[in-house]
């Protein structure tokens, strides 16, 4: 719909109110932790302070420490996640037009879902080995089965309504899948596309906490093993900074997909 | 032409066999206007569904001009659905192309053909908005607009206007009368509503509560162009009504009566 000038302006103010009430959310707590820590108040072998932490990233990205582990939980996360989709989304439309095919393995789908993953994650390092690979395969493991069902109840609750409009004014199958199938299971699986980018990061995290010798997660479980909580620390800082960029370009890219949806009163 | 010829269908439902339509018979020439009215729950859409080759037939034959519908959708028809079906993810203008888009008409043809099938119904400036972001009288039009661009010979409609409110259904009426004068397509209209069928064709077909069988059917001999709302004074209007009212009287008494006896 247009909008005219003062709504839009209401819709800039009401933005820049979130924002800054954001940023002094951040400032109190991140506050709070350092004076809390610089005062004994809380134990900072324990949780260390923000400025410490903020030394330390700062440390590892002078020295370019960290890109070498930041890069390796990228590539594993971002691999695994296209390999998940593109197989979550191939056996959902295959099911979803065989029936049979659905039926014989449908048990089976529920079974390996419902498995934890984590128990799998030695599993993956025996198979493949402590590098790449087995991460990857983590994270498969998650993102697989979100696609999976998404695609496939996408498919099967198409608007009957939507297929007999199409099919009446002459459209083949083919037109079909392009006009209607397609995009309606395109916004079941948007809709569970950052849920799948949060397993992402977990199963690559996991995998490499398990077994590896380099990423994020190695160098959370390194800091452990020092009791070293400031570099524990420092490491998942690194890792939500990550997670954020990842995020907010999904949702860029979902609202440029999905502009023609109603927005909730 | 529609030939339909002793058709009857009948579903497997847990309780035993269904008959939703049973022999029913009858032909709407070429270029005529015709209406069905019936009670709710009489079969009439499962009707339209027939001749649309959605609804297999159990016994009896569909013809469309000479062809007989088995095994899919013909070609050159048209239908207005109940609900809405317009693909929410594309704009009013790439609905209203889709018809020429599947056909494979150049993109520039389709599109300037929508964009004048548009302002025939009434919404040019509409066309880039998202059927959600229309009301439900402007998503009728496109609807209509989508229906009528690729020109089918045959046009089902199944209570098209049923969800619209009493205004809106009269000009959306009226404005179906002017674009099928300049059409002229074979219309079979479906309705539970005896005011519109009778103001809108040149016969009515009053259809039995379920399963549907023909009891009657009336030609309206009153002369076009018609104001669907002016002609509802006029004395012969109202002849036809009591006329072929106390037919559909006992229809609906019986389907109503059936509803409230569970």
């Amino acid at each position: 719909m247009k909008s005219s000038k003062a709504t839009r302006a209401r819709r800039s103010s009401d933005r820049a109110r979130r924002l800054g009430g954001r940023l002094v959310l951040l400032v109190v707590l991140l506050g709070g932790w350092e004076v809390g820590a610089r005062t004994r108040v809380i134990d900072p072998y324990f949780v260390s302070l923000p400025s410490e932490i903020a030394r330390t990233i700062g440390g590892w990205i002078a020295s370019g420490f960290i890109y070498v582990h930041l890069w390796a939980t990228i590539q594993e996360a971002v691999i695994g996640l296209a390999l998940g989709i593109l197989g979550g989304v191939l056996v959902g439309v295959l099911f979803a037009f065989s029936p049979f095919l659905a039926e014989l393995f449908q048990p089976l789908m529920v079974v390996f879902n419902a498995m934890p993953r984590i128990a799998l994650a030695p599993l993956f390092i025996v198979w493949l080995g402590i590098g790449l690979a087995s991460k990857v395969a983590m994270v498969v493991s998650l993102v697989f089965f979100i696609i999976f069902f998404s695609t496939y109840a996408g498919l099967r609750e198409v608007d009957v309504n939507l297929i007999n409009h199409v099919r009446v004014m002459g459209g083949s199958r083919g037109d079909l899948v392009r006009h209607v199938l397609f995009p309606s299971a395109l916004t079941w699986i948007f809709a569970s596309l950052r849920t799948c980018v949060g397993f992402a990061v977990i199963g690559a995290i996991l995998g490499e906490y398990l077994g590896a010798d380099r990423g994020i997660g190695w160098i959370v479980q390194y800091g452990e093993s020092l009791f070293n909580s400031n570099m524990v620390l420092s490491g998942l800082i690194v890792l939500m900074a990550f997670v954020a960029v990842l995020d907010g370009s999904l949702g860029w890219l979902e609202q440029r997909f999905s502009h023609w949806k109603q927005k909730p009163l | 032409m529609i030939l339909v010829d002793h058709a009857t269908r009948t579903f497997e439902t847990p309780s035993g066999a269904f008959t939703a339509v049973r022999d029913v018979s009858f032909t709407v020439a070429p270029g005529r206007f015709v209406s069905l009215v019936g009670p709710s729950g009489c079969g009439k859409t499962t009707l339209l569904g027939m001749i649309a080759g959605l609804v297999p037939l159990s016994e009896g034959r569909v013809l469309l001009g000479s062809r007989p519908v088995v095994g899919g959708v013909p070609p050159d028809i048209g239908y207005l659905f109940q609900r809405d079906a317009l693909l929410p993810w594309k704009t009013a203008l790439q609905n209203v192309a889709l018809p020429l888009t599947i056909r494979g008409r150049p993109a520039a043809e389709a599109r300037s053909k929508a964009v004048e099938w548009m302002r025939r119904v009434g919404l040019a400036g509409f066309e880039s908005y998202y059927p959600h972001q229309l009301s439900g009288g402007m998503r009728k039009r496109v609807s209509l607009a989508t229906t009528l661009i690729y020109g089918p010979a045959v046009l089902l409609m199944d209570e098209p206007f049923s969800a619209l409110d009493v205004q809106t259904r009269n000009m959306m009426e009226n404005e179906l009368l002017d674009l099928w004068a300049e059409t002229r397509n074979t219309v079979l209209f479906v309705t539970h509503d005896l005011e519109e069928a009778i103001a809108l064709s040149d016969e009515v077909i009053v259809l039995t509560a379920g399963p549907g069988r023909i009891k009657a059917s009336y030609p309206i001999p009153i002369t076009r162009p018609r104001n669907v709302v002016e002609i509802r004074f006029r004395e012969e209007f109202t002849r036809l009504y009591e006329q072929i009212w106390k037919d559909l009287r006992d229809e609906v008494q019986q389907s109503y009566a059936r509803s409230t006896q569970l």
